[in-house]
């Protein structure tokens, strides 16, 4: 294939493109049979890991991008994958699969012996304290909107012993897994 | 950022200026502790002192422009002789200036302590009562001075007291008459000025009596001189100035008898026109404003006028007309009074410019941002060079080359002209540190003698930043632990005073910076014992070190050889925090010490840390970046060369046993067979280390952005680099690399 094919298929949709959190989107807006509490609804970014469906609020994303050539930091840990170069700029990229406990090793995604990423897999940059951090995410799902009775503050201790689940937001029958840029990334 | 934010960023910039400008004149005087203290330097103090006083003021910071204004009456005072510079004003100034500091670091955080608010209280009333006047003298000096007294009245307070006081030195006085065309008159002044100023002190210009031609004007210097008459004629050869001794009786009373042939007695026009002049002159402070009535023929008499406050002297007997006729003005060419050169133009004194780093920051990056499509384009010209089976291809890919050529040159230009934009001497830093060393000093009860050279060496601006308070934590640890008091010192028959050095020299691509000093030395038993009873070290370790390897324990965190904690240096911050911050800075410490004889720290950095070139190597399939600066050779090794020394990998270099390290080893990569490495040596300062790599690829200018503060961590790694291609490159660090490498020696036993 040859790169202008691959530049216009990775700008077109594709059937096989996961759009959940798209229609989920739109499913939500339609739907006019809302309580009459006037709740801000709060917009979070949608994504997969493995299987399951996580998002952040959208505030604290700054840009999404295409998984670009990464560089492998020697004897740093295991969840950071290595170092990109976004338009100059040096952001440090993660997997947060480790944390979440999706995965037991981390994938090899620097470096030379690294094969091309899945194509749907995307890097969330995300602003936190300590300067923007790139995420690595399985796929984009979308927007979705969130009113705060929608959304049910999780257990303590629900995942690992770092608590980076902020809560459980439902939205028709989907869950999503709401996470909490800071602690995710805190080392 | 904010306009209210910009312009306290302003107001700080200046004002930091302005207390660098006092600092300095005050260790001058603070050097030349009892001996006369120059009148330049009180002046430069006071100038500070008012222009801080009047930027505050403009940008509404009270407290600042209240103290400036107490240090501007204490330093008047002194300027004019009514108060003598003994150690308790110049302690006084010291600890004005230290105020003055603080006060501008809460400004620039935009806060107002009310502990600082006290202090500086505290500050104006101790200065505020400072006030022994000078002894009293029998007489005053300049009524030996063979001077015309209407020349004497047109002096001003300060004027006259700088020549009291060169009378009372018993320096020899000149006029120095000279002329100059109109025209130029300004730039002719200033030239002999630049002149004098180096051979004594010009204590006044006066416009000359005599015309100086029909487009002329002529002034008339008093100068007092520091070196011989042949000499300043000498210095004066090639200027219109003529010399003229002033005379001075010897200091006997009833002996007012002129030693020379005098000229006329000024007649009673020329008094009314220095009494013009006097009146035309009202921004100087005139003690004899209107004292002598306009067109009267007896100011004679009436001039000078004793100001209040000043030091009682016999006035009455105003000398019977003079020797050397220095007439004021008799037909004064211009109607402003005496020309004041550094009002000639508004122009700015200085060519500088004030650049924000980051700035010069970004225009490095965009440098670097050049450099890579540069490459780019060399690689286009070489390929279509090669390519030759079309004529016209490999003609265009001449001529573009030829381009590239010169584009790479013009580029090497820019940058070098960046880079050293952003050089600083670091003498900047050397200048805060020598006044610190006063303070500690006087904390810890020490005497102490602080020598600096090599303050004009120069460095990245960042690097001299960060280098401040490492190296002020080392002149602490002399001063604190080195130096010993002065008893002790005498018994170990040295000399009272302790002697502390701070020195920069240059070196090849390297600054060495030294902090040492004459005192006890380091104990290295102690350091064992302490370094053991920490459980640093184990004492099988312990037994295998060398001297010089016990030294270096003193670096490790958690050491620290004084039990009792000390105000000064046991701030909870070690010397493994110094080491850090020199890691940072890709540089590395040394420590020499020898017991009796004293103790010295050696501070080896690069010169800048913006642009460096640097080796491109491969290991494993890995490109890492080594800077050029610390790389000494390479060589080419076959896996029989290296030998071990107990387990560990070593290679012979010419007789000398080098560490040797496998860099895809030390960072857990994939190992490849190959049938020969490539070493490259690296040194910093003393050590060596032999890195091996699988492959070289070249090398290439690089800009090394930090990994930031998420990976700061990261050992081994100074930060990153593009080399074209949108690919990251990691830039190793090699400092931190030898230092692995020699902890690794440290660990064999």
């Amino acid at each position: 294939m040859s790169r202008f094919e691959a530049l216009l298929d990775a700008f077109f949709y594709r059937p096989d493109e996961d759009v959940g959190g798209l229609l989920d989107f739109a499913a939500g807006s339609d739907d006019l049979a809302q309580p009459l509490l006037e709740e801000e609804p709060v917009e979070y970014l949608a994504f997969r890991l493995e299987a399951e469906c996580y998002a952040v609020p959208i505030l604290s994303v700054r840009e999404i991008c295409k998984v670009p050539l990464l560089t492998e930091i020697p004897r740093a840990e295991p969840q950071l994958l290595g170092v990109m170069n976004l338009r100059g700029e040096l952001l440090p990229v993660y997997d947060v699969k480790l944390r979440l406990r999706l995965s037991e090793v981390p994938p090899l995604v620097a470096g030379p012996d690294a094969g091309l990423p899945p194509r749907a897999a995307r890097i969330l940059v995300l602003k936190t304290d300590d300067g923007p951090a790139g995420v690595w995410v399985d796929s984009v799902a979308g927007v979705v909107r969130l009113k705060p009775s929608m959304v049910e503050l999780s257990p303590a201790g629900l995942r690992g012993d770092r608590d980076c689940v902020a809560g459980l937001g439902r939205k028709g029958s989907q869950l999503y897994i709401l996470l909490d840029p800071e602690q995710a990334l805190s080392p | 950022m904010t306009p209210g934010g910009k312009a306290l960023a302003e107001f700080v910039a200046e004002a930091t200026e302005i207390l660098d400008a006092l600092g300095r004149d005050l260790l001058a005087l603070d050097e030349a502790r009892g001996q006369e203290a120059d009148p330049e330097h009180i002046n430069g103090i006071f100038r500070a002192a008012h222009s801080l006083k009047g930027l505050s003021g403009l940008f509404g910071q009270e407290r600042i422009s209240q103290l400036a204004h107490a240090a501007e009456d204490l330093l008047d005072r002194l300027r004019l002789g009514r108060l003598t510079l003994d150690d308790q004003v110049l302690d006084t100034l010291v600890d004005a200036l230290d105020t003055f500091q603080a006060l501008l670091g809460e400004a620039s955080r935009t806060e107002e302590g009310a502990d600082l608010s006290q202090r500086t209280r505290d500050m104006e009333d101790r200065m505020a009562r400072l006030g022994s006047p000078p002894p009293a003298v029998e007489e005053d000096p300049l009524e030996r001075l063979e001077l015309d007294a209407t020349v004497r009245a047109v002096f001003t307070e300060y004027e006259e007291h700088r020549l009291r006081e060169n009378v009372r030195r018993g320096v020899a006085l000149w006029r120095v008459r000279a002329a100059f065309d109109l025209t130029d008159f300004d730039q002719g002044l200033a030239d002999l000025n630049a002149r004098l100023k180096p051979l004594g002190e010009v204590i006044s210009t006066l416009p000359s009596s005599r015309p100086g031609g029909s487009t002329g004007i002529a002034f008339d210097l008093i100068f007092g001189a520091k070196v011989a008459a042949h000499a300043l004629e000498a210095a004066l050869r090639g200027t219109p100035a003529e010399l003229a001794p002033l005379a001075v009786r010897p200091p006997v009373e009833g002996s007012p008898g002129p030693a020379f042939d005098m000229p006329p007695p000024p007649s009673g026009r020329e008094e009314t026109d220095a009494e013009l002049l006097l009146a035309a002159d009202t921004d100087e402070e005139e003690p004899d404003e209107g004292s002598a009535p306009p067109g009267g023929s007896t100011s004679l008499a009436t001039v000078p006028v004793t100001p209040v406050g000043s030091p009682p002297r016999m006035r009455a007997v105003a000398p019977p007309s003079t020797v050397v006729g220095l007439q004021a003005a008799a037909s004064a060419p211009i109607p402003a009074g005496r020309p004041k050169v550094e009002e000639t133009s508004l122009r700015s004194l200085t060519q500088t410019v004030r650049v924000d780093i980051g700035r010069l920051d970004g225009l490095i990056n965009m440098v670097g941002e050049l450099l890579l499509i540069k490459a780019n384009l060399q690689r286009l010209a070489e390929t279509s060079r090669q390519d030759g089976t079309v004529a016209l291809s490999k003609l265009f890919g001449q001529e573009l080359s030829r381009e590239t050529r010169q584009l790479e040159r013009k580029l090497e230009a820019l940058q070098e002209g960046l880079l050293e934009a952003r050089m600083v001497p670091v003498g900047q830093v050397f200048d805060k540190l020598a006044r610190l060393v006063r303070k500690i000093a006087r904390e810890a009860g020490k005497e102490i003698d602080f020598v600096s050279s090599g303050g004009e060496v120069e460095l990245d601006k960042l690097i001299v930043e960060e280098l401040s308070d490492p190296l002020m934590h080392l002149i602490r640890n002399a001063i604190d632990h080195g130096a010993e008091g002065p008893e002790a010192r005498l018994s170990a028959g040295k000399p009272r005073r302790a002697v502390v050095r701070l020195r920069a020299e240059q070196k090849g691509n390297h600054v060495v910076i030294s902090v040492s000093d004459d005192g006890s030395g380091i104990d290295e038993v102690r350091v064992r014992e302490v370094a053991l009873s920490r459980g640093l070290v184990t004492p099988s370790q312990v037994s295998e070190m060398t001297r010089r390897e016990l030294l270096n324990l003193i670096f490790l965190p958690g050491f620290s050889t004084r039990s009792s904690v000390s105000s000064l240096s046991g701030r909870g911050v070690g010397l493994d925090v110094v080491k850090n911050n020199l890691g940072n800075l890709s540089g590395i410490i040394d420590v020499w010490s020898e017991r009796g004889k004293g103790t010295a720290f050696h501070l080896t950095l690069p010169v800048t840390l913006a642009i460096v070139r640097a080796l491109v190597v491969g290991v494993s399939g890995r490109t890492y970046a080594v800077p050029l600066n610390s790389v000494l050779e390479i060589l080419s090794v076959q896996p029989r060369d290296i030998r071990t020394v107990e387990r560990r990998e070593v290679l012979d270099l010419r007789g000398q046993t080098l560490p040797f390290l496998r860099l895809g080893r030390l960072f857990h990569l994939p190992e490849r067979e190959v049938n020969r490495h490539f070493v490259v040596v690296v040194g910093l300062a003393q050590q060596r280390l032999g890195i091996a790599v699988d492959e070289l690829f070249g090398q290439q200018d690089i800009v090394t952005k930090p990994l930031g503060g998420r990976l700061s961590r990261v050992k081994g790694i100074s930060g990153a680099t593009d080399l074209g291609n949108r690919r990251t490159v990691l830039v190793l660090d090699v400092a931190e690399l030898l230092e692995e490498g020699i902890a690794q020696e440290r660990r064999r036993a």
